[in-house]
């Protein structure tokens, strides 16, 4: 017992001490949350994007002249750790604000038991359960929640426009089975029903699994004339490609999750000539280009992998409401300026260093601006969802081609007819 | 400061839930030498058990009883013991290595029906909205950590003595035989399987308490929970404690748990500003490494079992009951 209590009280010493460093270092900074699974392989580049806005905020004057002061824990893709980062960092480093984190199996109890409980404002990049909004919509999460990470819903309503679009009679669906795969398959064969399209079966595909013939060939036994992938790379090119093998038709729709060289180049271009995928985010508007420029200069290598666009505007929209509130802001005020930093009547500003400062100007003087992100211009409904444009693309040799632009009125006006 | 009492409060909670756990792998593994490997299943009872009796009703699925607090959490104890029973008489032929492959394998399975049978476990997505006890009651979020720690101290407390009890009475002592040497238990007239059943059905009993009071803190389960890794963690907690001993099952615990999150904690003061993006794997290699430590020089644990010399009254007792038997 002993030695229980000699190390607990070892470490409360050690963090007080090293708090008071820290304070008395520099002349006001605020404590920004970032939990992240950092020692994922994917998950890594999506914390070193948030950490770099934090660079780049403070390049651009710090949050309401502080400088902001991003820690960083890792989630080990665990609940329980992650949990526990989470009550470190609202309990002992007193953010108001946490970024974070990728999987919704971690972002559901750190909402439910740490932040939503206390007050602190949080936002992620990438979770995509409807378990989210399920919570918002209760008044769990006290309008503290926000993600920006389309969810599937409006995937799954444009795919089922280019497939009627195409006047494809049957599908097959076909998809991750994890809580986004569970999720955007369901609404993809809801979608497709209810504009007629009849759905023969759907297939849940478990990752690292040594083959999919299995699958595949159940796939085949409904002779669909088309297939919908909601599938990752990984588990996408194995599955395509036993499905070819067999004969499967390569009339395909996929998510943007299949947005990848790897699928494109291991498939091959000569299976790939009738697949449309779906996307919600925007690559059309400037902003996008201008964030993979900025990538690229910063890490000397364009953003690949899943969620960094959207890490990018998690943090650069949360770290602007915060100052919008000021530095002293408690979550639920730092909350409720995210949407004087996404108004679509403010001012435009693109996501450079110059574009903060400029963006904090405006909102120190009580404006509004329009934030135009990385996934575009960014605006939330009232569940801390987003809401977003989207587009329909292809492959060719270069690499994904933008085949057509589906606007925020149309998609909203689809989901309204379905519904 | 406020602050600080809070986290500790919480880390106290989770390592308290932790120690519950390891107390059940030690009455299997400590006492009676089954190798558990497949801890995170009956966790995972306990903790689905207690959110689909104790949680809101949800349109589409199964379950959502909202029965009262102490009901879903006994029910969730019962579904993990009950779980137990059918997986011992499944595998308890089997010995050692055997054992914990074929308990490892429930475990995966376990997630595997947990990640597809929607309708009763909500897949992938989990099952949420467990409403916390006394949260409505209580205001102030400190507050409601320091009730919820006297709730799972009070558990660990109850499970404490009663482990205690149990190991001390003739039926402890015929576990430990059983783990000693199997034929000399039966030549004595031991019924080795049956006392190897019930050590498994009460230990997972305990691990299922753990996962219920888990959830009723989360408010939230999928199938992330149920993880093989938290399998690997109780089982550094009880290596480290020390197997065959309640106090070192407590201690490994609160150590292990601690090592783990305090690490990734100090990291974040200690590591310099261009190491953060890799003190995630830094905690890694700092867990493994203490844990291999550990194995290295002390391989019995902090505190070992200690073989007290049976008080002459019980051992008669029990040395006329077995001849009875």
């Amino acid at each position: 017992m002993n030695r229980k209590m000699l190390y607990l009280a070892g470490a409360s010493m050690m963090a007080l001490g090293l708090q008071a460093g820290t304070a008395a270092a520099q002349d006001c900074s605020v404590n920004v949350g970032t939990i992240y699974p950092t020692s994922v392989d994917w998950g890594r580049p999506i914390a070193e994007t948030a950490l770099w806005v934090g660079e780049m905020i403070n390049e651009a004057g710090g949050v309401d002249g502080c400088e902001v002061n991003m820690i960083l824990r890792d989630d080990q893709n665990d609940a329980r750790v992650g949990v526990d980062a989470a009550r470190a960092l609202v309990d002992i480093d007193q953010v108001e604000l946490l970024l974070g984190t990728v999987s919704s199996g971690i972002s559901i109890p750190i909402l439910t038991s740490v932040t939503a409980p206390a007050g602190v404002m949080q936002m992620s990049c990438c979770s995509s359960s409807s378990r989210l909004t399920e919570i918002a919509e209760s008044g769990e999460a006290r309008g503290l929640w926000f993600r920006t990470f389309a969810t599937a819903d409006v995937q799954a309503a444009v795919a089922a426009m280019l497939a009627r679009d195409a006047g494809i009679q049957n599908i097959t669906v076909v998809y991750k089975n994890d809580d986004w795969g569970q999720d955007i398959g369901r609404l993809a064969a809801e979608a497709f029903e209810a504009v007629g399209i009849e759905v023969l079966d759907q297939i849940a595909i478990t990752d690292a699994q040594p083959s999919y013939r299995a699958e595949a060939t159940q796939a085949l036994r409904g002779q669909p004339e088309s297939l919908y992938l909601a599938l990752y790379p990984v588990e996408g090119i194995s599955f395509v490609r036993e499905w070819i093998g067999l004969g499967g038709t390569t009339t395909m729709i996929g998510a943007n999750s299949l947005k990848s060289d790897d699928f494109r180049t291991t498939v091959g271009l000569e299976n790939l000539a009738e697949f449309t995928g779906t996307d919600t985010s925007s690559p059309r508007v400037q902003s996008a280009a201008d964030f993979i420029e900025a990538y690229t200069a910063n890490f000397d290598a364009a953003p690949s992998g899943p969620g960094l666009a959207n890490s990018f505007d998690a943090a650069a929209i949360a770290l602007l409401a915060y100052h919008a509130a000021g530095r002293d802001a408690s979550g639920e005020e730092i909350a409720a300026q995210v949407s004087r930093v996404t108004d679509p009547a403010g001012e435009p500003i693109p996501a450079t260093v110059e574009g903060f400062a400029s963006a904090m100007e405006i909102l120190s003087g009580g404006g509004s601006v329009s934030y135009q992100g990385a996934t575009g211009a960014v605006t939330f409904d009232a569940n801390g969802n987003v809401s977003a444009p989207a587009v329909s693309w292809g492959f060719d040799d270069s690499g994904v081609v933008e085949q057509s632009y589906i606007s925020l009125e149309e998609v909203a006006a689809f989901m309204a007819s379905t519904n | 400061m406020i602050g600080l009492v809070s986290y500790l409060t919480f880390f106290l909670t989770m390592a308290g839930i932790m120690a519950i756990i390891t107390l059940g792998l030690n009455l299997h593994w400590g006492y009676t030498g089954l190798f558990n490997g497949g801890v995170v299943a009956f966790f995972g009872a306990g903790a689905y058990g207690t959110m689909i009796l104790g949680g809101p009703s949800q349109p589409d699925q199964f379950g959502g009883f909202e029965l009262p607090y102490l009901v879903a959490l006994g029910g969730g104890v019962v579904i993990a013991g009950a779980l137990a029973w059918v997986v011992g008489l499944l595998t308890l032929r089997l010995r050692h290595d055997y054992l914990a492959i074929s308990t490892f394998g429930i475990a995966v399975a376990l997630e595997a029906v947990a990640r597809n049978a929607q309708w009763l476990t909500g897949g992938a997505r989990g099952l949420r909205g467990f409403p916390r006890p006394f949260e409505d009651q209580i205001d102030n979020n400190f507050l409601f950590g320091v009730v919820f720690l006297l709730i799972v101290l009070t558990v660990l407390g109850l499970i404490w003595l009663s482990i205690e009890r149990l190991v001390n009475s003739p039926f402890g002592r015929a576990l430990r035989a059983i783990r000693e040497d199997e034929v000399a238990a039966r030549a004595l007239g031991k019924n080795p399987v049956r006392l190897r059943l019930w050590s498994l059905v009460i230990g997972a009993a305990i691990m299922g308490a753990g996962g219920g009071l888990y959830v009723s803190y989360t408010a939230f389960v999928s199938p992330q929970d149920l993880l093989p890794i938290l399998t690997f963690q109780i089982w550094a907690m009880l290596i480290v404690g020390g197997a065959g001993n309640n106090r070192g099952a407590v201690l490994g615990a609160v150590l292990i748990w601690g090592v783990w999150t305090l690490s990734g904690f100090a990291l974040t003061r200690l590591a310099p500003a261009s190491m953060q993006i890799d003190a995630g794997s830094i905690q890694y290699i700092l867990i493994g490494t203490l844990i291999v430590c550990m194995l290295i020089w002390r391989p019995e644990g902090l505190l070992p079992e200690k073989i007290k010399k049976s008080q002459p009254m019980t051992a008669r007792k029990a040395a006329s009951n077995s001849t009875r038997e």
